[in-house]
């Protein structure tokens, strides 16, 4: 269990705030957070890369607080993977090893096993310079987990890489995780791979944790409109509601916001085109198309529903089927289960 | 030996500007040293080198350079690093410290030296008690050639490793390497071309340095203040001699500086 508690940090012209986390042994756990949110910071203070100015970092029973990093038994993957210029991949991936006090035996079992399972065997002798993006983050994992560390930090992993690769990427982390029964802890900016890969996470904004909780909880019972916001809900409204419609739906769901100005959020996935059959679990709705905005496969359906606006994500071929165009009066459906109030 | 760059279609009045205003100064910089290097007879230049006093003062200006830049490496590479890589309150101070040298005259160095260390002050007395002395000395022209030199190599370091990520170091400490491993496996084998670089324009510095030098050390002779005295002793004919072999010797460091940049472009 990684422990921090009202952790400071100040940097000039930035700072963390009374960062209190809790991170759960060989959890995979995410820190999510927008550009210069201090997500990569609160990252390096862990490792202890930045010290902190306050606060305590426990890891079980353990202050590790003035602990140099080389000491603390975690590993560091970077975004841009800062492998060493100047060193095959080989050298990359064993440039650890002389530091922890691991038998010849174990370490190149654990060698093998790597480059297998990260498909480098080919590239072995090769210098990071002429390695794929792909490549070059499988070189740096790879060089992280021969340690077998107690923690691994993983800094935005996924964001220098194209899509397709992403996609495998995520696979391998999801895997790799499993099979080494190591705790990863993850920033990243994007909530959808966080979705896949992470079980537990933190929300972070301006250096301070906006919110703490299980990935479903984030996603689905946000407590702020920024988190709401960041977990990719479009529709937020403050409450009391101004619009009867948007009464109705509280009405319906039988939620009452926490506070008396809560907010009211809807996710533009959610909102169904037609009720499936549903009808008792559904809110029906409608209101008049007032702009149509294409996401490729996906169109944003943006709906006036008394004075105000609701955007809704159908698919390409939904819109149109059902002749959906801007100026046409529409019905629209919302499962009671995705109204949100916070 | 020369070729001429090549145009993009519509940019070549621009460059053919740009090639006219440069011309004056590469004619500037070359007719002198030209005249310098031919008008000199073989016959002379071979009897010049031949004297013992040209070969000492000359072997003397060489060793000193050398000295003032092993100085300036085991010295200045600390400094550099922490400049690079620390931000402190007094640090552009600092900074500015390092190149002073540089822009304030050089008489003015061995004058403020010499005040520092000459024979009557504390300082001077003190390195006297340990036979080392300044004023007329090897150590004393090898002190105002560090003087010179040094924000030469400072400067290109720094610049070296800033250039390296600090991320790469995160990352070798984060694989259990400490600092001094770091220094030594991930930021040494990435900057040496930067110190070699620094190195060898410190030591065309110094051996070329002649007002710092004449103030301190007029004797042991160093081949800069023996071109001098032959100059007014002598004449002028009598001083292209030996200004031939120096500016041959500045030639080859500077030869040698720009391969290696050539080559840390090409990595």
């Amino acid at each position: 269990m990684i422990t921090l508690s009202d952790v400071c940090l100040n940097l000039p012209g930035f700072s963390l705030k009374h960062i209190d986390l809790s991170i759960p042994t060989n959890d995979f756990f995410a820190v999510l957070g927008p550009t210069g949110s201090g997500k990569s910071l609160l990252l390096e203070a862990i490792m202890g890369l930045m010290p902190i100015t306050s606060g305590t970092i426990f890891i079980d029973d353990k202050d590790i607080k003035d602990m140099p990093p080389e000491k603390r038994n975690m590993g560091i993957v970077y975004q841009d993977f800062a492998l060493f210029p100047h060193m095959t991949v080989k050298q990359n991936i064993l440039y650890g090893v002389r530091y922890h006090n691991i038998s010849p035996g174990t370490v190149s079992q654990r060698f093998d096993t790597l480059v297998e399972q990260m498909n480098l065997s080919h590239l072995l002798t090769r210098h990071p310079g002429t390695l794929s993006g792909g490549e070059k983050q499988r070189t740096a994992l790879a060089r992280a987990l021969i340690l077998n560390p107690g923690i691994l930090l993983l800094d935005e992993p996924l964001s220098a890489l194209d899509p397709m690769l992403q996609d495998d990427l995520k696979h391998l982390l999801k895997s790799l995780h499993r099979e080494f029964s190591t705790t990863f802890v993850m920033v990243s900016h994007n909530f959808s791979d966080v979705l896949f890969l992470a079980s537990n996470g933190a929300i972070i904004k301006d250096g301070a944790i906006e919110q703490t909780g299980t990935i479903k909880e984030l996603f689905e019972q946000p407590n702020s409109p920024f988190t709401a916001q960041f977990t990719g809900m479009k529709n937020i409204y403050t409450l009391p509601a101004a619009s009867p419609a948007l009464a109705s739906l509280i009405r319906h769901n039988g939620h009452r916001p926490r506070a008396e100005h809560g907010h009211l959020a809807l996710r533009p996935e959610e909102i169904l085109n037609e009720n499936n059959g549903k009808k008792e679990s559904c809110c029906a709705m409608e209101g008049v198309v007032t702009r149509l905005i294409s996401r490729g496969f996906f169109y944003d359906v943006v709906i006036q529903m008394d004075a105000v606006e609701l955007t809704a994500q159908w698919t390409r071929h939904d819109v149109l089927v059902k002749q959906i165009q801007p100026g046409r009066r529409i019905p629209f459906f919302v499962p009671f289960s995705s109204i949100h109030t916070f | 030996m020369f070729k001429l760059p090549s145009f993009t279609r519509g940019s070549q009045p621009f460059w053919s500007f740009s090639i006219l205003l440069s011309i004056p100064l590469v004619l500037l910089i070359i007719l002198p040293l030209g005249r310098m290097i031919t008008t000199p007879e073989i016959g002379d230049l071979i009897f010049t080198i031949k004297e013992k006093t040209v070969q000492e003062a000359l072997g003397r200006s060489i060793f000193t350079a050398l000295m003032a830049t092993l100085v300036s490496i085991l010295f200045g590479t600390p400094l550099a690093y922490i400049l690079a890589r620390k931000s402190f309150k007094g640090k552009n101070i600092i900074e500015g410290l390092v190149d002073l040298p540089i822009m304030i005259p050089h008489p003015v160095i061995g004058i403020a030296i010499l005040s520092l260390f000459g024979r009557n002050t504390l300082p001077g007395k003190l390195m006297a008690m340990f036979n080392v002395e300044i004023m007329g000395s090897i150590s004393g022209i090898v002190m105002v050639l560090t003087f010179v030199g040094a924000p030469f190599y400072v400067n290109t370091v720094k610049s070296g490793f800033e250039n390296i990520p600090l991320r790469l170091e995160n990352a070798s400490r984060s694989l259990g390497a400490g600092m001094g491993a770091t220094f030594f496996r991930v930021t040494f084998p990435m900057v040496w071309r930067h110190m070699i670089l620094g190195s060898v324009m410190c030591t065309a510095r110094a051996i070329s340095e002649f007002g710092a030098v004449v103030i301190v050390a007029y004797h042991p002779m160093t081949a800069p203040v023996l071109i001098y005295e032959r100059f007014t002793a002598y004449g002028l004919k009598y001083s292209q001699c030996v200004a031939f072999w120096l500016i041959l010797i500045s030639l080859l460091l500077f030869i040698t500086l720009r391969l290696l940049s050539r080559e840390r472009q090409d990595r």
